[in-house]
């Protein structure tokens, strides 16, 4: 399941935020989204994910066109994400929060309880494998801000997405949750599991990804393993303005 | 415990009738059911979706207008009337919905306010086909019958209803599709990009709410006999309601019922002793003040808290600590220091 996409372009008033974005991210790795503050990439997370229409371009995963189509066709299709500014539900319980991307799939299967053994279950076990199980009875208000990106990524993982965009995973987290984050990605992505990440930590970025993709001003400017990325002229320049 | 305050619930409403020491008293008990339904239908809407809809009040006014319509001008039997009705403005809350749900928070609050007044403005001016403000006559059902005994039937009519939503409520609550509907409450976003379809989630949890505030308006208009627009379309209605609601609680089954015994018997109350003059209206906005600054969760979750509170306090004092718990806490101190 490749995620790709040609010409994306999104203006907002006179800011091009995207412009003219073509991009392909490795299917079965570990892929980064890299570039300064206000290059795109949240913008091109928030269009491929359905948040926001983009004014020209194209957006497919696995040859299905996704482009303008709603956040839940695009989570369904199989992409799941995370948000920047971690989003948990604050007076869901933890088990709740990860209940709840539990998907119906019609009327009978809606009206079935929400509190089915098997999922309940199957919630609990990704709450263990992120380490907050203790938490499972807590509201997500109460949770620390670490707990909560776990608890949000436990969520995205409840929906069994193949795709999963991470939204500066490291942000504002201690450097021991961080090691973690890092290796649950790395475990999660050799159970099968394709991951796009933008991070500004770049240890973070360099330890963890198979495959970079950098922006500048709206598009990408290089793309390849972090080796290559690391000796890349443009990329330095778009960083540091050398 | 919803099956214990449900039992409670539904002896009272069948000892009542019996209770009831003159007709008045059961005729204010029928309004105070007509709210309790009215609440219950308004939640399936604030209390799931937190959708605040101040248009509620307009939508029993068209059940009760189509039933009565449907009675005097196309000749059908009254409960029949009621059942057509009820599936009409169903119908026609998918167009509405289909408009309003498209805004949140205020915008929301707005648009519903918007059609109240739209409708109140239609079926004063179409008086050929309403009445206008001359009000329309609707025929009673059971042309026999005599008052106290008309007032005991629609009781337990409004009680069967109320029992029903109230089923129907329990029921969402606890499935998957009250789960998405909770998770649009706590952040619509969110809840769409686990693959909720939000929209069509809203819309549906709408046309249910409609439907039941349609049967509801529509048992009024068989009960009472005579509509008139300025009552029926009145922001008034769905302000009640909603204050109603947010008093007992918004999250809880049994709140909106609660709110509406305490809300309905004190406008009954201040109706009787103040006659028309504004002073209801005076009291009713200080409650809901009241309510919204010490009570922002309603009555039954704040009593709640209270009880667990204290129990607590009770339990602290004498509770024995096992050298196993003691071990669990202290790993979990550990690991949360971790985090």
């Amino acid at each position: 399941m490749t995620l790709t996409t040609s010409g994306l372009r999104k203006a907002f008033g006179g800011v091009v935020a995207l412009d003219g974005a073509d991009v392909e991210f490795v299917p079965g790795k570990v892929n980064a989204l890299i570039g300064p503050n206000g290059s795109g990439k949240t913008t091109f997370f928030n269009c491929v994910t359905g948040m926001i229409k983009p004014d020209a371009g194209r957006i497919t995963y696995g040859g299905k066109d996704l482009t303008g189509r709603a956040p839940h066709v695009v989570a369904r299709a199989g992409v799941g994400r995370t948000f920047q500014l971690c989003r948990v539900f604050p007076r869901m319980t933890a088990v709740e929060n990860v209940l709840a991307a539990v998907r119906p799939g019609g009327l009978v299967h809606g009206l079935r309880s929400a509190h089915r053994r098997a999922e309940i279950e199957r919630a609990h076990g990704w709450l263990t494998r992120l380490g907050i199980e203790h938490l499972a009875g807590a509201e997500a208000r109460n949770m620390s801000w670490g707990q909560q990106k776990l608890l949000e990524l436990a969520g995205v993982l409840m929906a069994e997405p193949n795709t999963i965009l991470l939204d500066e995973p490291a942000g504002g987290v201690n450097p021991a949750l961080l090691d973690r984050i890092g290796t649950l990605v790395r475990d999660l992505n050799a159970e099968g599991r394709t991951f796009v990440i933008v991070e500004h930590n770049m240890d973070l970025v360099m330890s963890i990804s198979d495959h970079i993709v950098v922006f500048d001003r709206g598009r990408p400017i290089a793309a390849g393993p972090p080796a290559e990325i690391r000796a890349d002229e443009r990329v330095l320049g778009a960083y540091l303005g050398v | 415990m919803p099956l214990g305050a449900g039992l409670v619930l539904v002896v009272a409403i069948l000892v009542f009738p019996s209770l009831a020491p003159n007709p008045y008293i059961l005729s204010s008990g029928v309004i105070v059911l007509n709210w309790a339904v009215l609440a219950t239908a308004w939640n399936f809407v604030g209390g799931f979706t937190g959708y605040i809809s101040l248009g509620h009040g307009a939508l029993a006014g068209l059940g009760g207008y189509a039933t009565g319509l449907l009675i005097t001008k196309a000749g059908m039997p009254s409960f029949g009337a009621l059942i057509v009705a009820a599936i009409l403005i169903a119908a026609l809350a998918v167009p509405i919905g289909f408009a309003a749900l498209r805004v949140r928070g205020a915008s929301f609050v707005i648009v519903s306010i918007a059609l109240v007044l739209i409708l109140l403005l239609v079926f004063q001016s179409w008086s050929s086909v309403t009445g206008g403000s001359r009000g329309l006559v609707v025929p009673r059902p059971f042309p026999g019958m005599l008052r106290p005994e008309h007032h005991r039937v629609f009781f337990f009519l409004y009680g069967g209803l109320l029992v029903l939503a109230l089923l129907t409520w329990w029921l969402l609550d606890r499935s998957r599709f009250g789960m998405g509907l909770k998770a649009i409450r706590e952040d619509e976003d969110k809840a769409e990009s686990l693959g909720t379809p939000t929209f069509a989630y809203k819309l549906t949890v709408f046309v249910v709410s409609a439907a039941f505030t349609a049967l509801a308006g529509g048992l009024y208009a068989l009960w009472f006999g005579d509509l008139d627009p300025v009552f029926q379309f009145s922001v008034l209605t769905g302000s009640y309601i909603v204050l109603m609601a947010l008093l007992g609680g918004v999250r809880n089954l049994f709140g909106p019922v609660l709110g509406a015994i305490v809300v309905g018997v004190a406008l009954e109350y201040f109706k009787a002793e103040f006659g028309s003059s504004p002073l209801h209206l005076v009291t009713t906005g200080l409650l809901l003040a009241l309510v919204v600054m010490f009570m922002p969760d309603g009555v039954i979750p704040s009593v709640t808290a209270l009880v667990q509170r204290l129990r607590k306090r009770e339990q602290s004092s004498i509770r024995e600590v096992t050298a196993a718990d003691l071990a669990e806490q202290r790993k979990r101190d550990r690991e949360e220091a971790n985090t």
